[in-house]
């Protein structure tokens, strides 16, 4: 094929529509408090990771728009597709506005006191959490811990003596004197560190399901959102 | 104390932030009223963004060493503003009639923070209880973005707002707090 060389130059084609929209979403989400952790935390390791994403974002909408523009056949598909890549420009914009925001860090600390405050005032705000070796959070991944779940805060950084991990991943282990950099709420965060510092013992679930059992009330959820999703819906014409 | 300015920008980014995720719930049910929602808050956030300017003029005026800290605030405002605007783009697409894609909803479900609803059945434990009470965010680890109450909307509830029976509530957060949370609203489980 003669244009395949063209095709390689544009990085993440390999990835479907959806997948690309899901990581521009997710990532549009991260990089919004990763902006403002590195304010509150004075942190240039973090902005550099704002911009890294930024730039990643770039790509992603290149590769969006290169796959959506392919798959499109008819008026109708256009008529679609010109909403969604809307919506992958939106999510680009709003990483472009993350980087704008780590631009202040330039700027000395004590020129920004107003950020920092509005930042510990906010519905959900950031917060850094250290985990004590007496914590029984030690030793267990985030995804085994389920932390967002059990305590509404979602950690977006974790800083260990390898360095800073961004959005970890589910499989990444808690270790006794991790920094955990988190968004929720204050209480939210309150019991988190209860937890962090050993002062709780975290609560794992302990009815285990079957795989069946779980697939079941999925599918379940699944219906009962369908149905709330039509009756929202459905008063939509009235 | 909280100076007017700091209690101006508090509203700002905290309205910027919801903003983004009612959007992505108007576009996940496609649903016009939620967008028109963001619409309205945006246009409220130019107000605000004009009063916040007016209020950094008259600091900077009173106190000529406070400029550096306004041109700081006055930048960072707009760079909430753009994140309202992208919000806003986001809703304009449902209200255009343009969010059907069925992409765009599967990749709102595929993230790592998922939106959902619930009905809150009568014998639910969230039945009549306000929301600071019950430490809903922390105790089921979803975050409520609005309720649904007969024909209108409550958006962006408070640690005030009250639960009721019948109410349809959207909420954000991770994929596995999902079905815990259900349950509490449907009345499967009757504890936290």
């Amino acid at each position: 094929m003669s244009d395949s060389d063209d095709i390689s130059k544009l990085d993440h084609v390999d990835m479907s529509v959806r997948e690309l929209l899901t990581e521009m979403k997710d990532t549009s989400e991260i990089i919004v408090d990763l902006a403002y952790a590195s304010l509150m935390y004075n942190s240039e390791n973090m902005a550099e990771k704002v911009r890294d994403l930024e730039e990643e974002m770039d790509d992603l909408k290149f590769a969006i728009r290169y796959k959506a523009l392919l798959s499109s056949r008819t008026k109708e598909d256009a008529r679609q597709l010109s909403g969604l890549l809307e919506v992958a420009s939106a999510a680009d914009r709003i990483s472009n506005a993350a980087s704008d925001i780590v631009s202040l860090l330039r700027f000395p600390p004590e020129k920004r006191p107003l950020i920092t405050d509005v930042l510990l005032e906010s519905d959900e705000r950031i917060r850094m959490v250290r985990v004590k070796s007496e914590s029984t959070m030690v030793g267990y991944t985030i995804g085994k811990l389920a932390i967002e779940a059990n305590t509404g805060c979602k950690v977006i950084a974790i800083k260990n003596r390898h360095g800073w991990t961004y959005d970890p991943e589910d499989d990444m282990k808690i270790r006794a004197g991790d920094d955990l950099v988190v968004r929720g709420t204050d209480d939210g965060a309150d019991l988190l560190t209860e937890y962090a510092y050993g002062k709780k013992d975290w609560d794992f679930e302990t009815e285990e399901l079957t795989e069946e059992e779980i697939e079941e009330e999925a599918e379940a959820d699944q219906r009962v959102e369908e149905e709330l999703s039509e009756e929202l819906r459905g008063d939509d014409d009235e | 104390m909280k100076s007017k300015l700091e209690a101006m920008f508090l509203e700002l980014k905290d309205t910027s932030e919801m903003m983004v995720d009612l959007a992505y719930s108007s576009l996940l049910y496609d649903n016009v009223e939620i967008a028109e929602e963001v619409i309205a808050l945006n246009d409220r956030m130019e107000e605000l963004s004009e009063r916040i300017q007016d209020e950094v003029a008259q600091v900077s005026r009173a106190m000529p060493d406070e400029v550096a800290r306004a041109v700081i605030t006055v930048r960072l405002m707009d760079s909430i503003l753009e994140i309202a605007e992208a919000a806003k783009s986001v809703a304009d697409v449902v209200v255009r009639g343009l969010a059907e894609h069925p992409v765009l909803a599967l990749s709102i479900r595929d993230s790592d923070t998922t939106i959902c609803l619930a009905k809150v059945a009568p014998d639910s434990i969230l039945a009549g209880k306000t929301l600071g009470e019950m430490s809903l965010a922390t105790n089921s680890g979803m975050f409520l973005l609005a309720i649904r109450r007969e024909d209108d909307y409550i958006f962006g509830p408070g640690w005030n707002s009250r639960l009721e029976s019948g109410d349809i509530l959207i909420a954000k957060g991770p994929e596995d707090a999902v079905p815990y949370f259900k349950d509490l609203a449907d009345g499967t489980r009757s504890e936290f």
